[in-house]
């Protein structure tokens, strides 16, 4: 085991394990940017944003964290190329966490809005990603997953997977608002020791026809996630928005996600934007 | 004699002392069950050790694994009411009350889904992390506080070296895998098939033995056959028919309407609790649970996924009529027009002797050692 876990590691920092297309001197680094806004305004853990929703509510926000994977860029002849992501503590298996929030009490003081790997050298002008974890990596073992797929608050057992998206206001109050996205509908068997599949994967899939990394950034902005949402009031059960199905306070988070829900058929994402 | 040490080298091979193919160094495990039940399902990453077994009773009944150090797993689930807490609807660490009732964990090896209604849950490995990490509701409300919990445990002088023991392969022992893998083992280890229903029918009373037949298919005093129609959704070693075990080729998981509610034409329950329907969404799924086992079920009360019925005897009359009518205030409506109602509850006459004798069989479920195995109890108690 000692032996093979160091040929993987030289393989790792490019040094002649047979694919040079992977070697440091024909790729190149790129750095995506991602930037949490609330309108007009950055996202700061803790402060209060206003005129928010279809009732212009205050709220007071304290989580704002989410999954990407399937990061591509476009290259000139228009083909999408893989970002093999870098491994670090916010990066694992081609699965990133951006992490806006440091004062959650669901939370830590950690934060990243960098997304980093490595593509063929070349020029680049487009850029593609899916908000989630891909199923094969959702629905294993969440004990013993690397970082930062091991963080119990981005947990989501009761449907055997992660929380692709993450945003709270208030602290587990009644007036709290909170949205919890990730996938539902799931089915398992005993047989299979876990979750065989889910009928809402519930992943947004982005792209940006033209992007930058030098210039451009990828913004999430909560108001265009809640835009025609009543936040002062929970029809469903729930605190919020929890993805259930059946939870109604969903469907016009779920229509600017660009995810169907309920009747209504997947429209077009307005939670992200290149600027 | 020349030829017996050729047997003496090969028997042991034979039997697997000593191959090195255990995850456990210590406490081989051997299942304590009648030679009518099978054993559970074993999940390869996670065998049995009695070591394992051992630390996972008392991660079980450790109050470390709450946030606030209020509440362990045990506190919901008591070893004297068959690992149930004898409330309607269970209590979390923080006060807040959860839409479901406590369900007994006995036997929980042998789910074929795990909870009241979640098709998705089928290991108890993943399942422990529900009660620890869960925010809607709060249960023992761990969640961001993976770091501290495993501080508490390698800070306590006792677990190290039980972690080490139960796994002795892992460099760094004290993990939530393996407060997982331990906690799950505890619960495969809850085997409770020892009442005196399974002593057979010559141990039973006359009451006793009239109502087993009523259970299993006899004809009622108005001379209807399998009039009560029990064992269909609770059958079988386990009294349910949502079972898995170690020879299960087959996924048996089981979600049925009983009738509890009717609160419109679509046949719905009280919003955020409408079973199998919160998951899939389908409306012919509305107010569909797991029909649990019916082990213990005399030290279980109260009854039904929300508790909102007390008694047996009540249990019995539900039944009998078919389905709840609940006449007025929010959830006011007749369960017998429930539109997903399962087929096997039309109702049925029941004289008061028949009830009796129902309930008499039903109270043979219990397995008083279950109740009391000191193996299984809280090592923590005064």
């Amino acid at each position: 085991m000692k032996r093979l876990g160091a040929l993987m590691a030289l393989c790792a920092v490019g040094l002649g394990c047979g694919d040079d297309s992977n070697s440091s001197s024909t790729r190149q680094q790129v750095e995506i940017s991602y930037a949490a806004v609330v309108g007009d305004q950055p996202f700061v853990c803790g402060n209060r944003y206003d005129n928010l929703g279809a009732n212009d509510t205050s709220l007071v926000l304290s989580d704002f964290r989410f999954y990407v994977q399937n990061v591509d860029m476009k290259n000139a002849a228009g083909a999408w190329i893989p970002v093999e992501l870098d491994e670090n503590e916010f990066q694992t298996t081609g699965v990133a966490l951006l992490d806006f929030e440091d004062c959650a009490s669901m939370g830590n003081e950690d934060l990243n809005g960098l997304v980093t790997g490595s593509l063929p050298a070349g020029e680049y002008d487009g850029l593609r990603f899916t908000m989630g974890v891909p199923f094969e990596m959702n629905h294993v073992n969440h004990s013993t997953a690397p970082s930062p797929l091991n963080l119990t608050s981005l947990f989501w057992n009761w449907q055997g997977g992660y929380k692709f998206l993450r945003i709270d206001s208030g602290q587990f109050s009644e007036t709290d608002w909170r949205m919890h996205l990730g996938s539902t509908g799931c089915v398992g068997d005993a047989m299979a020791g876990g979750v065989t599949e889910c009928a809402n994967g519930n992943r947004v899939t982005v792209e940006f026809a033209s992007f930058d990394p030098s210039v451009n950034t990828v913004v999430a902005d909560y108001e265009a996630l809640v835009e025609g949402a009543a936040l002062d009031q929970n029809e469903a059960a729930d605190a919020g928005c929890m993805a259930k199905p059946a939870d109604t306070d969903c469907g016009p988070l779920f229509a600017n996600l660009g995810l169907p829900f309920g009747g209504t058929p997947a429209g077009t994402q307005q939670f992200f934007s290149a600027e | 004699m020349k030829h017996l040490p050729h047997t003496l080298i090969l028997l042991p091979l034979l039997f697997g002392a000593g191959c090195g193919d255990s995850d456990t160094a210590s406490g081989a495990w051997v299942w304590n069950l009648p030679d009518t039940v099978p054993p559970p399902r074993v999940p390869e990453d996670n065998p049995m050790s009695e070591a394992k077994v051992e630390l996972g009773r008392f991660l079980f009944y450790d109050t470390k694994l709450s946030a606030n150090q209020t509440q362990s797993c045990g506190s919901c689930h008591r070893q004297e009411l068959a690992f149930t807490d004898g409330l309607a609807q269970a209590e979390g660490s923080t006060g807040e009350i959860h839409p479901r009732s406590s369900m007994s964990v006995a036997n929980s090896g042998y789910a074929a889904s795990l909870t009241w209604a979640n098709p998705a849950v089928v290991r108890l490995e993943e399942q422990a992390l529900v009660p620890m990490f869960g925010e809607d509701p709060v249960e023992l409300g761990m969640a961001n506080m993976e770091d501290e919990l495993l501080r508490r445990i390698r800070e306590d002088e006792r677990y190290p070296d039980m972690f080490a023991e139960a796994f002795p392969k892992e460099a760094d022992p004290i993990s939530l895998d393996s407060i997982t893998k331990s906690i799950a083992s505890f619960q495969r280890a809850l085997t409770s098939f020892n009442s005196k229903h399974d002593r057979g029918s010559s141990a039973l009373t006359l009451s006793e033995q009239r109502g087993k037949a009523l259970f299993f298919g006899g004809t009622n005093e108005a001379g209807v056959p399998d009039a009560l129609e029990c064992f269909h959704c609770h059958g079988g070693f386990l009294l349910s028919q949502a079972v898995d075990h170690d020879g299960s080729e087959f996924n048996q998981q089981t979600f049925i309407n009983n009738g509890l509610y009717k609160l419109d034409s679509d046949g719905s329950y009280p919003d955020g609790n409408q079973g199998l329907f919160d998951i899939t969404n389908d409306p012919a799924d509305k107010g569909k649970f797991k029909p649990p086992s019916l082990r213990n079920i005399a030290v279980t009360a109260p009854y039904m996924h929300d508790g909102s019925i007390a008694t047996l005897e009540e249990v019995v009359d539900h039944y009998a009529r078919g389905g709840r009518e609940i006449e007025s205030g929010p959830n006011a409506g007749d369960g017998f027009d429930n539109p997903n109602k399962s087929s096997f509850l039309n109702g049925f006459e029941i004289t008061e002797q028949e009830k009796q004798d129902l309930i008499a069989f039903l109270r043979t479920l219990t397995d008083e050692d279950l109740l009391t195995n000191p193996a299984l109890s809280d090592p923590f108690a005064q």
